[in-house]
């Protein structure tokens, strides 16, 4: 018997748990010729903020061991092209579209976010809290519980969508800060987003990224994210978990599932390899099978 | 433009000089729709280290045979990985990508600017263009190098009945000094000319100022780390003049490799 692979994060039902994440999947369209998007669990966008925003000087990116250093600066075409030119083309799949909304401040959070609440076609929204407070000189919003409480709130008013808390790893105890994104009406957590790191060039002596700081992600993550996830799950059992951060395979996507996460976000391996979020869908139903369980379910948060 | 994602067939890795390999690939779709300019992205084994895939130029496309090429120099991790690839196995590869050399027709001369490891996708335009060619044109190509043995494609170069000027930086052959210092006495010349390049990024300033100094039309293929090749990551972000008289950033994988000289910021 073919498992069930369904998945429900309060009000969001997934086919199946395996999601794209925001930054690594473009707006979406941009892979439609070499991966069926009908097939994905959701597809996250690519953080939107209220005006086009031209994004960071290169270089932006640099390849670290088993992982890679972001530092794109949010480049994106505004809310209201996507409402306009992507959202409708997008819809046509049939996949849940979840869209990640960045601000640099709190108004900005809710103003994309009231937008996106006022057209069709949209399943869910990720509030990207790794952005640069403009109010803190840059800090990022989701290192205060005080901070990600306030964006969340903020977005709670502004729209009845499901709304889903991306939270940032940079910080001494995470649980606080998941607590305060719940408390304050978001309906699910994700996490992780990337790591802050640099790195260096010793042939031109200088930063590898012009911005000098950026975020980590990739394979070198998985432990980081499997450790922030472990610790919101014993603290919100009740509450809806996306695990997200180095998964490159289904392996990879099973032990999130495990340590808690009803749903997993494959992020930047999507670049090396596209059609890795497919291959996870089938091997979470095959690891299912052979294993003799009937559905995601039944293996979420065996390991504690 | 049609893009495919497919295990290419290891055919050949074919000794081209010192430290420098051509690797033939069987992939019919891409041999038959890559154009001269464009490029793929090759994933040897599913490392997490090396963890991108990168991006060849495509050294030459033979459609009926099915094949295409690309040249690499064992340098790194990955491009170990790469030369140990054995015959009859297959490199994950997404391509062809980008946008391409487009031939200006009104030109006497074509000029090709190649500076190091930017000779091969000039060699496959060379090839493409060198057939199609009225009496009134001709192609000269100015290619660069740190050695002599470094040096790719002159013999085809020759072959395809284009004149071939070669500097240095030791002056092993040819002149000693940039390539650039043979563009600027070629533009010279009393031809109506127009030039294509690749090559370091600093080296295609050089030739993008000379060019649009003269009004000379340009375009180049331009370098950027690139982690995806989808359009997805904007890793390979180059800054780009609007028509508003402002500027944004491009994707070096969609919009490029190739640009017009005068639509680059040149920072």
């Amino acid at each position: 018997m073919m498992p069930d692979l369904s998945v429900n994060l309060g009000e969001l039902q997934l086919r199946n748990p395996v999601m794209v994440a925001a930054g690594t999947f473009g707006y979406g369209l941009e892979y439609q010729d070499i991966v069926d998007l009908s097939r994905l669990g959701a597809i996250v966008t690519k953080s939107l903020t209220l005006a086009p925003r031209m994004g960071n000087t290169p270089p932006r990116v640099a390849e670290t061991p088993a992982g890679m250093l972001n530092a794109i600066g949010l480049q994106n075409d505004g809310v209201d092209a996507f409402i306009l030119e992507t959202l409708p083309r997008l819809c046509e799949y049939g996949t849940p579209i979840i869209v990640s909304v960045a601000g640099e401040t709190v108004g900005e959070y809710a103003q994309v976010a009231e937008r996106l609440s006022r057209v069709d076609g949209v399943a869910a929204l990720e509030l990207n809290l790794s952005c640069p407070n403009q109010a803190r000189g840059g800090m990022e919003f989701g290192v205060s519980p005080e901070l990600t409480a306030q964006a969340v709130a903020a977005v709670r008013t502004a729209t009845d969508l499901p709304l889903i808390a991306k939270l940032s790893p940079n910080v001494g105890d995470i649980v606080p800060i998941a607590q305060g994104a719940v408390q304050a009406g978001a309906t699910a957590v994700s996490l992780i987003n990337t790591v802050l790191g640099v790195a260096v060039d010793p042939k031109t002596r200088q930063f590898r990224l012009a911005s000098k700081c950026g975020g980590l992600s990739g394979p070198a993550v998985k432990p980081i994210a499997q450790y922030h996830l472990w610790r919101v799950r014993q603290a919100l059992p009740e509450t809806p978990l996306i695990g997200v951060g180095g998964i490159s395979s289904a392996e990879d996507a099973i032990e999130f599932i495990l340590l808690g996460a009803h749903a997993v976000q494959i992020g930047t391996a999507n670049y090396v390899q596209p059609t890795l979020a497919l291959e996870v869908v089938e091997g979470i139903a095959q690891y299912l099978q052979v294993n003799g369980f009937e559905s995601v379910e039944a293996i979420r948060g065996v390991v504690y | 433009m049609t893009r495919y994602e497919l295990p290419a067939v290891v055919v050949e890795h074919q000794r081209r000089g010192t430290n420098l390999y051509e690797l033939i690939l069987h992939a019919p779709p891409i041999a038959q729709s890559a154009t001269p300019g464009q490029f793929v992205m090759l994933r040897p084994l599913r490392t997490h280290a090396p963890l991108w895939r990168r991006p060849y130029s495509i050294l030459r496309a033979n459609p009926d045979k099915g094949v295409f090429s690309v040249l690499y120099s064992v340098q790194s991790a990955f491009t170990e990985l790469l030369s140990l690839k054995p015959i009859g196995s297959t490199v994950q590869t997404l391509g062809p990508l980008g946008s391409y050399f487009q031939p200006v027709r009104a030109a006497q001369r074509h000029i090709l600017v190649a500076g190091g490891v930017g000779a091969p996708p000039l060699c496959f335009f060379a090839a493409r263009l060198a057939p199609t060619l009225t009496p009134d044109e001709q192609i000269l190509i100015l290619e660069g190098a740190r050695r002599e043995d470094l040096l790719v494609g002159l013999d085809e170069f020759r072959a395809l009945g284009a004149e071939v000027r070669v500097a240095t930086d030791d002056g092993s052959r040819g002149y000693k000094g940039y390539v650039t210092d043979l563009l600027a006495e070629a533009l010279n010349e009393p031809l109506e000319s127009v030039v294509y390049a690749c090559g370091p990024n600093r080296m295609l300033r050089v030739v993008a100022q000379l060019c649009m100094a003269r009004g000379v039309p340009c375009q180049v293929s331009l370098d950027a780390p690139m982690p995806c090749g989808i359009g997805v990551c904007l890793g390979c972000a180059v800054k780009v003049n609007t028509p508003d008289g402002g500027a944004w950033y491009k994707r070096a994988c969609v919009e490029g490799p190739v640009f017009r000289a005068e639509e680059v910021v040149w920072e």
